[in-house]
């Protein structure tokens, strides 16, 4: 279990903010074999920055995982925003794998 | 009133599932044309377990819920003639959890639904069978039921 990066956003400017809980969120990306990551991550940050951390600490390469969300593929370039995602989602990380490829 | 009742459940089952739900299955409730949310009406889908024949098919399943829920179970359909000895010709799952007068218990979530018709595809009741084609040729030619099994699952790729 950990905590990912991202959490240095400057306190003071909340009052001209929107909602304030409307700027971080927190996901869980659960792998195949029931392993639990957490990423603590702003509604309107691309996912890409989620997917390298993920697979960096994976020590897998970054095209090796496919995240899905609803049974949807993430795009690199989508953000939590887009997909209406709210605290405490959970996204599944698949292996890529090909049959017969032997 | 006892839709309320229905709708409510619903929506924290829809809750709980996005917090939390077996790897690789999917669970959303029906979004309809004009982007509304149809609670009544989920759209599912189901990997067949590892180490099957089923292995590698992520199997679309809808489920029906009626005002009466959870009094009276879901309806839970494939699509029209999914191969398989207890579901009906209709895609329609034969499973004794998810009828009323046999093991249905409001207390069955749609996460225990889903996975036991996952346990259920690789574990058929040839005493209760639903359909004759399948029914037929998994107590009378297994290895070629099998290969319908697989064939079957290749039809329904995975999503990546």
């Amino acid at each position: 279990m950990s905590q990912a990066e991202d959490a240095a956003t400057p306190q003071a400017e909340k009052q001209e903010q929107k909602p304030a809980e409307g700027v971080h969120i927190n996901v869980k990306v659960k792998s195949q074999d029931g392993n639990e990551v957490f990423f603590r991550i702003k509604k309107n940050t691309q996912f890409r920055k989620l997917m390298t951390a993920y697979c960096q600490r994976q020590s897998v390469e970054a095209d090796a995982i496919a995240f899905l969300f609803d049974g949807r593929r993430l795009r690199a370039d989508q953000t939590p925003e887009e997909l209406e995602m709210e605290d405490g989602d959970e996204i599944d990380a698949m292996l890529h794998q090909t049959g017969g490829a032997s | 009133m006892s839709g309320g009742i229905a709708r409510g459940r619903l929506a924290e089952e829809r809750k709980a599932w996005r917090k939390n739900h077996p790897h690789g299955f999917v669970a959303r409730p029906e979004t309809q044309p004009d982007g509304s949310v149809n609670l009544m009406t989920w759209h599912c889908t189901l990997p067949g377990k590892a180490g099957t024949d089923w292995e590698g098919g992520y199997f679309p399943l809808a489920i029906h819920f009626s005002e009466d829920y959870p009094s009276k179970p879901p309806k839970c359909k494939f699509p029209p003639n999914f191969f398989h000895p207890n579901v009906y010709p209709s895609g329609t799952v034969c499973l004794s959890i998810l009828n009323e007068d046999s093991g249905w218990r409001p207390a069955i979530t749609v996460k225990q639904i889903l996975i036991g018709i996952q346990e259920l595809l690789d574990a058929p009741n040839a005493a209760d069978p639903a359909q004759s084609d399948a029914y037929q040729m998994f107590i009378q030619d297994r290895d070629e039921y099998k290969r319908r099994v697989r064939q079957q699952a290749k039809l329904y790729p995975p999503p990546v």
